[in-house]
């Protein structure tokens, strides 16, 4: 951890305000994006990304600084993902999938992945959207270790030993199963292509 | 090698982990084997679309973050601060009246008295 890293939760430990934002500003969309991707809801992801910063607020002092703030700040939003997504299985579905799949490709036009697509046009604007659509629905089908794998790995593109410090599971354990996680939404991707 | 081994390495081939003795076998098998060159081609397309997937948070998610901590902590945290108050820092209004009695004591100090005569 960096001496700036180290000064910044030293006055997040005193509940320093200017601190707390630069945290948000330095982690808010990383840890929205996880959560978004594990829960395909953006109204969900919202609410529990949130929770996530509110729980960091309360209990910072609970930090030692053995891993990066980063780590024990993603392993909280993976298992507050986590247990959301629990929470919701145990819910009657309300559409949400469903919401946001049109809000993807709504969204297509913000979203800086599809840049190309925007200068090429709304053919291929509109195709981005789908792809992600679709892509979303095989994350979503994947069980939930297996999804926050992918998302950690290949949308967040994080190391592998960053991973197995967020997850705690062994590098050979991450790989196998991230494959089989790639594998799936390869399969799913093909057959909305062919 | 067939199909089925080519493709369990597909991971560690596109991330370029794989041994080199086995990565001279997936080539050799990809080579002569279309069905797998697809595949493979397919699979890199999906590992490079799920790193388009990133998302920001919505413009407001530090405020209602603060918000929350706010109403949570009984108003301990956060508070919303008064807007002169909460722009101007509190050394300048110190400042700013002792300059301004100091100046009140001096024109005190040098004016002219006024209803105040003498005693005959």
């Amino acid at each position: 951890m960096s001496l700036a890293e180290r000064l910044l939760i030293a006055r997040l430990k005193e509940r320093d305000g200017r601190a707390f934002d630069e945290i948000v500003g330095l982690y808010g969309d990383k840890v929205f994006s996880l959560v978004y991707r594990m829960l395909g809801n953006r109204h969900e992801a919202e609410d529990v990304a949130q929770e996530v910063f509110i729980t960091v607020f309360k209990t910072v002092d609970g930090f030692r600084g053995e891993a990066k703030f980063s780590t024990w700040l993603l392993r909280i939003a993976a298992n507050q993902s986590k247990n959301r997504i629990k929470y919701l299985s145990r819910r009657p579905t309300d559409g949400g999938e469903i919401d946001d799949a049109l809000e993807a490709r709504a969204a297509a036009g913000t979203a800086g992945s599809v840049s190309r697509a925007q200068i090429d046009g709304p053919d291929l604007l509109f195709e981005a959207a789908e792809t992600e659509a679709i892509m979303q629905r095989a994350i979503a089908a994947l069980p939930e270790d297996h999804r926050l794998l992918v998302i950690l790995r290949d949308v967040e593109e994080m190391s592998y030993q960053e991973i197995g410090e967020i997850t705690g599971l062994p590098e050979g354990t991450i790989k196998s199963r991230l494959h089989r996680a790639r594998m799936s939404i390869k399969e799913e991707l093909d057959r909305h292509t062919k | 090698m067939d199909h089925a081994q080519a493709q369990s390495t597909f991971s560690d081939f596109v991330e370029g982990s794989l041994p080199e003795r086995e990565r001279l076998e997936v080539e050799q098998h990809l080579a002569a084997c279309i069905q797998c060159r697809t595949e493979l081609q397919s699979f890199r397309r999906t590992v490079g679309s799920l790193g388009k997937l990133k998302r920001t948070a919505p413009p407001s998610f530090l405020p209602d973050i603060k918000q929350q901590i706010y109403r949570r902590s009984h108003g301990r945290f956060f508070a919303p601060r008064w807007k002169l108050f909460g722009r101007i820092p509190f050394e300048w209004i110190s400042l700013a009246t002792i300059i301004a009695m100091l100046v009140y004591y001096l024109a005190m100090l040098h004016g002219t008295p006024s209803g105040v005569h003498p005693a005959p």
